[in-house]
């Protein structure tokens, strides 16, 4: 079976920012979407409206950057040792989408929930999907 | 008790000694106001002597987040911005969307009040608790939009900006606050009290978070609240067309307010309706915790923005006799870029073209008008020529020039666009309103009309329609929800507040709190003088039968209208006269 991965359809965000909301009360025990793993923002620039969509794609350059095996993506989704990871930030380094968060000498990396994204259930019209 | 969901942080800036200091919040007025709405107004009752001048330095600003701010329950994201009203003498609490409100809460406030006034033009960064003052010298000037987007292209889009513009620099009355371009604290000259203070423009960004207890279920709960009530059917045009899908409602209901409340119908509706506008809609956005995302981004022409609203929409088309939807999205843009509020400065214009027809006084401005109806928004701004004479909307104009019959307000504020002929309990709604006509106190218009659960054109009965409606909004707007999560009700509110602040609420306290707001209102205002005598409608509503629609012919009665007032005191436990008796007072 194919990874499930997030999907973005921009014509559907109205960004409301719902998703890093939840992705931290899930993940860091308050709202605070500063450390949240995903990062969905809209705002207008020179007349026009843009959005920034920073999530983690699976595309795997942060395991591929670790000098210390420290990520793995054996089940579908990141997973990052704790024994392993030094924090020494070279995956947020090659994060494409600028989602990774070094804190604390440790590498926060979006899980998908372990494939069940919270995220996902809290874009309230289908921006946000797993598939 | 301390409650959760709180930041517990009040911050002050003294503009005056360009001084900040922090403090508790007053967590005995959370308990008793809940946030936003009722608790600035406790804080500026308690903060602000009567009678000081709204433009002076004893006036103070308050921008309030709520409990809910900042979590993911939705719609709770618009942020009160409060003061006393230059325009009313009220006070006058609005409600600004887009993300300013989460942005504050994140910084680690639930409120912070601006007091005293800068000698010299000047923007506020907010950056968690670092809080610094800067030179807008070269700003100041500058519109509103010019303004956000030279900070924004400095600070970043992590920071929110809430500005003014060439209006409230002015000192207008009708002069609004703008944030992410398109979102307004609009009404009662808020702009000029932020620019009476000489501040151009506050940059907020958050770092920190807001803790609630049992986090995971709480979260899981409120998830399940959003799909089932939030997300359901009933609410399901604002994302569809947002408040645009009102103009077919107003306008089959005969409210649809036409020629500056001449008539209640227009045939021409569905050329500037919402199906018209998703022709030239190029995305959707919310607030902040949104959830349902009315705001429509769309261009017409080289017109841009994000709106307009069913208001601005009725304020700038039917009321002046314009057909163009391009008219109203440029119409909307340039109010949005002046720091004007587009009800008072729509329903200003039109009452000088209805000036001009009557042959009363020419302010250059004349019924279908496109282009002089643009070109004086200008002159009114920056207070020139006969714009200037506009400058503070229709009741200092009208005072001066004649026109009071029919200049559309109440104690000094537009009335917003539902024509109470069509739906007396408007009539109620605009003048017992605490600052002034507002739609957003008791919408009286969707029971008489949309939902058709009383008749519109009588006054019996009407004073409970009010009161109700009045406390439901009261303690709504005091969470804060926005109004357009309509299906929620006392038993979500109140097991939301429970989930959040770790205090037991009930239904009954949901009533009883928005009780409290409707009456902490009305004293601040009874300090100041405000009692009976001033909760008042136009003559035209008394005088001149509606022309067209359901509601053709119909006219109100002097009687009826206060009738409707008692009923309305009684209910509130005031006197004859409009006022609380000192009891009342006590127990605020």
């Amino acid at each position: 079976m194919a990874t499930k991965r997030l999907k973005f359809k921009k014509a559907l965000c109205i960004g409301c920012q719902l998703c890093s909301q939840v992705c931290s009360a899930y993940k860091e025990g308050e709202y605070i979407p500063s450390k949240a793993r995903i990062a969905i923002e809209t705002c207008y620039d020179d007349g026009s409206l843009k959005y920034i969509d920073n999530y983690c794609i699976l595309c795997g350059m942060c395991m591929k950057a670790c000098p210390f095996d420290a990520i793995d993506m054996d089940n579908g989704w990141i997973h990052v040792d704790p024994e392993k990871c030094k924090g020494c930030g070279l995956c947020a380094k090659k994060c494409p989408k600028h989602v990774v968060q070094i804190r604390d000498k440790f590498a926060y990396i979006c899980d998908t929930c372990e494939g069940d994204p919270n995220c996902v259930k809290a874009c309230p019209h289908g921006a946000l999907t797993f598939e | 008790m301390i409650m959760s969901a709180y930041q517990n942080k009040v911050l002050r800036i003294d503009c005056t000694k360009q001084e900040t200091r922090t403090e508790p919040l007053n967590m005995e007025f959370a308990e008793k106001y809940v946030g936003s709405k009722g608790l600035a107004i406790r804080y500026m009752y308690e903060d602000m002597k009567p009678g000081i001048d709204p433009l002076g330095p004893e006036n103070n600003l308050y921008l309030t987040t709520g409990p809910m701010t900042g979590t993911p329950i939705p719609c709770s994201g618009k942020l009160s911005v409060a003061a006393k009203s230059p325009a009313t003498g009220t006070m006058n609490d609005c409600s600004i969307g887009g993300h300013a409100g989460i942005r504050l809460k994140f910084a680690g406030y639930d409120m912070v009040v601006f007091e005293g006034q800068m000698d010299k033009p000047t923007y506020i960064v907010i950056e968690d608790d670092k809080i610094s003052f800067h030179d807008a010298a070269d700003l100041w000037g500058k519109t509103s939009h010019e303004a956000e987007k030279a900070l924004i292209e400095e600070y970043g889009t992590e920071f929110s900006c809430l500005s003014i513009g060439p209006a409230g620099e002015n000192l207008n009355n009708i002069s609004c606050i703008n944030s992410d371009y398109y979102r307004q604290a609009g009404r009662g000259g808020i702009g000029a009290v932020m620019g009476s203070k000489k501040i151009k423009a506050i940059l907020i960004k958050g770092t920190q978070g807001v803790k609630v207890p049992n986090i995971k279920e709480t979260t899981d709960r409120i998830l399940e609240i959003f799909h089932e009530n939030c997300l359901s059917e009933d609410n399901e045009f604002v994302f569809d067309e947002g408040t645009y899908a009102f103009l077919e409602a107003c306008n089959d209901g005969g409210i649809l307010p036409a020629h500056n409340f001449s008539a209640a119908t227009d045939v021409n509706w569905d050329k500037y309706n919402g199906a018209v506008m998703k022709k030239y809609r190029l995305g959707k956005r919310g607030c902040g915790s949104c959830g349902l995302g009315c705001g429509n981004f769309m261009k017409v022409g080289d017109a841009i923005v994000e709106g307009p609203e069913y208001e601005t929409t009725a304020a700038s088309g039917p009321q002046c006799d314009i057909v163009s939807i391009e008219h109203n999205v440029r119409f909307n843009q340039v109010v949005d870029d002046l720091g004007m509020d587009s009800i008072s400065a729509g329903v200003t214009v039109a009452w000088a073209m209805e000036m001009a027809e009557k042959g009363i006084h020419d302010f250059g401005v004349h019924f279908g008008n496109e282009e002089e109806m643009i070109n004086i928004l200008y002159d009114m701004a920056y207070r020139r020529g006969e714009g200037a004479e506009l400058a503070d909307g229709v009741k200092v104009a009208s005072e001066k020039w004649g026109g009071t019959d029919f200049a559309m307000h109440s104690k000094g504020l537009e009335f917003p666009q539902y024509e109470p002929r069509g739906s007396f309990g408007m009539a109620a709604s605009y003048a017992v309103s605490d600052r002034g006509a507002c739609h957003m106190r008791s919408y009286t218009a969707n029971e008489e009309v949309f939902e058709a659960s009383c008749p519109p054109y009588t006054h019996e009965g009407k004073g409970q329609v009010l009161y109700d409606l009045g406390e439901f909004n009261a303690i709504k707007f005091s969470c804060c929800l926005c109004d357009l999560w309509g299906t929620v009700d006392y038993a979500i509110m109140a097991e939301l507040l429970t989930l959040i602040t770790g205090k037991e609420w009930t239904e009954e306290d949901m009533s009883t709190v928005g009780r409290r707001v409707l009456n902490i209102g009305r004293a601040f205002n009874q300090r100041e003088g405000f009692t009976r005598e001033h909760d008042t409608v136009p003559e035209r509503l008394f005088k001149d039968p509606l022309k067209g629609g359901p509601a053709d012919g119909q006219v109100m009665t002097k009687e009826g209208f206060q009738d409707m007032l008692s009923q309305y005191y009684e209910i509130m436990g005031w006197d004859e006269n409009g006022c609380l008796p000192q009891e009342l007072i006590d127990t605020l």
